[in-house]
């Protein structure tokens, strides 16, 4: 029973994946182009700490690769970092649900930050250098972002009984 | 574990995809589903233009329609003195016995997205490999040359544009040929010449028009205008700012342009046939507009170009005898020849058309024959 139910509303996952890639990519004024969130990084630590069983690194790996992709970096880049993120959360997991949520949007400021100087350093070895500073501040923003993705998508998963 | 293999095979990936093009067809074949997703986020300013030409107000679209009228005058008005002015300028260069000036075909193409990196200037147009675009097109708009394809894939293409901070074009300053190579600086309004002596002849206001010579962007576009200049004497060279002349950051409709892979030859035997179809035909409504010059121009020229003995004392001669003694010092120095000849041509004196029309024949058949020979 618990099993045909999760078969069922699996797809609500991938939407979420799929709209979070929409969002990546979606136009902004070029202000806001610095602040933009990692909407996926952000989805896949949430739904890694929700339902470790589903989706782990190899779903990261795979999302890295499209977006990879979409932007038209090296293939690899973005999955490598996405996997990293993923790797961190997981590694994390048990004590991060324990947290109230300043401390986990603190923690995935910490993670994200990681993540975008790896993101540096890879860009720079492929000879795109990028103004270091303000390469942290999408970290910054999806930190911001955590609780009301964080409660948004956990009303989703009770709703549609992801597990 | 896991962690470890994907690591590893992620560093194979962008090695393999740095150095090799194996995974050229990979990427493709994600794109195409992928892609959709900028065409998706742009649906909506897609939409809400549709409603507002649906429901844009009668007085604005008179308004509007009047004002395009205006343009479409003028600029056909332009248009006209084009048709004669290239048609001179080719046949100047064939006397020349320079390569023929290319014929570029434009397309237009859409902008569906930017590149959501904001470090980076690149933006995807909806234009891709099934359309014929090739790596290393140049993308123009309106006013300017944008940028260049870096990245095909099947519906659509990524276009790098002038102002990124990777890229670089050389270019010539239209007034007087000086020549420079303007590199992107990220930001969008600028572009800087590198490299300029601080006594070189630039200064503000000057159009830059790219020089061709990259083998990549064709000649006589414009790039950018020169913004300031700044002499500063701690500094070895000048610094010069420019702006775009091509709004990167606007422009939504945009030109790819296919330049002919023909060799030269072919281009100048192509030429010369057209020229003999259009002789055939009576010389067509063109040529009466272009004649005057010939007359005071063209035959110094003719008299320079030292492969043609048999057609220079044919145009010489109805020209008129002053030429002459002008003609000869130029013959000497066919190279020095070169700029006087082209820029009194560039202002056309459209004055006595009936005395000349037989003067224009020769020049226009001389370089037919050259053409023939090579």
């Amino acid at each position: 029973m618990v099993g045909a139910t999760a078969s069922r509303n699996d797809w609500m996952v991938w939407l979420t994946f799929a709209i979070g890639m929409l969002l990546s990519v979606s136009p902004l004024p070029q202000f806001m182009e610095i602040l933009r969130p990692l909407w996926l990084a952000l989805l896949l630590a949430f739904w890694a700490l929700a339902l470790p069983q589903k989706v782990g690194m190899v779903t990261a790996w795979c999302l890295g690769l499209a977006e990879d992709v979409l932007y038209g970096t090296l293939l690899g880049q973005n999955a490598l970092i996405l996997t990293l993120i993923t790797f961190l959360v997981l590694s994390l997991q048990q004590r991060l649900r324990m947290f109230p949520m300043w401390q986990q949007s603190l923690v995935i400021l910490v993670i994200f930050g990681l993540a975008q100087l790896v993101q540096l350093w890879l860009s720079a070895l492929t000879g795109n250098r990028q103004p270091t500073l303000a390469l942290v501040l999408p970290a910054l923003v999806s930190a911001l972002l955590w609780p009301w993705i964080s409660f948004g998508l956990r009303g989703l998963r009770r709703r549609y009984k992801i597990n | 574990m896991r962690l470890l293999v994907l690591v590893v095979l992620s560093v194979a990936l962008m090695v393999v995809d740095a150095r090799f093009t194996l995974l050229k067809p990979v990427r493709s074949q994600m794109s195409l589903v992928l892609m959709q997703s900028y065409w998706i986020t742009d649906l909506p300013q897609r939409l809400w233009q549709g409603v507002a030409s649906q429901f844009g107000s009668r007085t604005e679209l008179v308004a509007e329609n009047e004002k395009l009228k205006t343009e479409n005058l003028l600029l056909q008005g332009r248009m006209q003195k084009l048709a004669a002015l290239t048609e001179q300028n080719v046949r100047l260069r064939e006397l020349l016995n320079s390569s023929a000036l290319v014929n570029e075909k434009v397309e237009v193409a859409e902008l569906i997205g930017m590149d959501p990196n904001p470090f980076t200037h690149r933006i995807i147009i909806n234009k891709g490999e099934r359309d014929g675009v090739v790596l290393g097109q140049p993308v123009l708009d309106a006013r300017g040359l944008m940028g260049q394809v870096v990245e095909l894939m099947p519906y659509t293409s990524r276009v790098l544009l002038l102002t990124d901070t990777t890229h670089s074009i050389p270019v010539q300053v239209n007034r007087n040929g000086l020549r420079a190579i303007a590199s992107g600086t990220g930001n969008p309004e600028r572009l800087e010449l590198r490299h300029v002596a601080d006594t070189a002849d630039i200064k503000e206001g000057d159009l830059l028009v790219s020089s061709g010579l990259g083998q990549r962007f064709p000649a006589g576009y414009p790039v950018a205008t020169v913004r300031e200049v700044i002499h500063d004497s701690g500094q070895p060279f000048a610094i010069v700012r420019a702006v775009p002349t091509a709004a990167l950051n606007r422009s939504r409709y945009l030109l790819l342009v296919f330049s002919d892979t023909r060799t030269p030859e072919e281009r100048v035997n192509d030429a010369a046939q057209a020229q003999e179809n259009l002789d055939a035909q009576g010389g067509g409504p063109i040529i009466p507009a272009t004649v005057p010059k010939p007359v005071g121009v063209i035959a110094p020229a003719a008299a320079a170009a030292p492969a043609v003995p048999a057609a220079a004392p044919v145009t010489a001669a109805p020209a008129k005898p002053a030429a002459a003694t002008p003609a000869k010092p130029a013959a000497a120095h066919p190279a020095a020849a070169k700029p006087p000849a082209t820029t009194p041509a560039a202002k056309p004196p459209a004055t006595q058309p009936a005395v000349v029309k037989p003067a224009a024949k020769p020049p226009v058949s001389a370089p037919a024959t050259q053409g023939g020979r090579e």
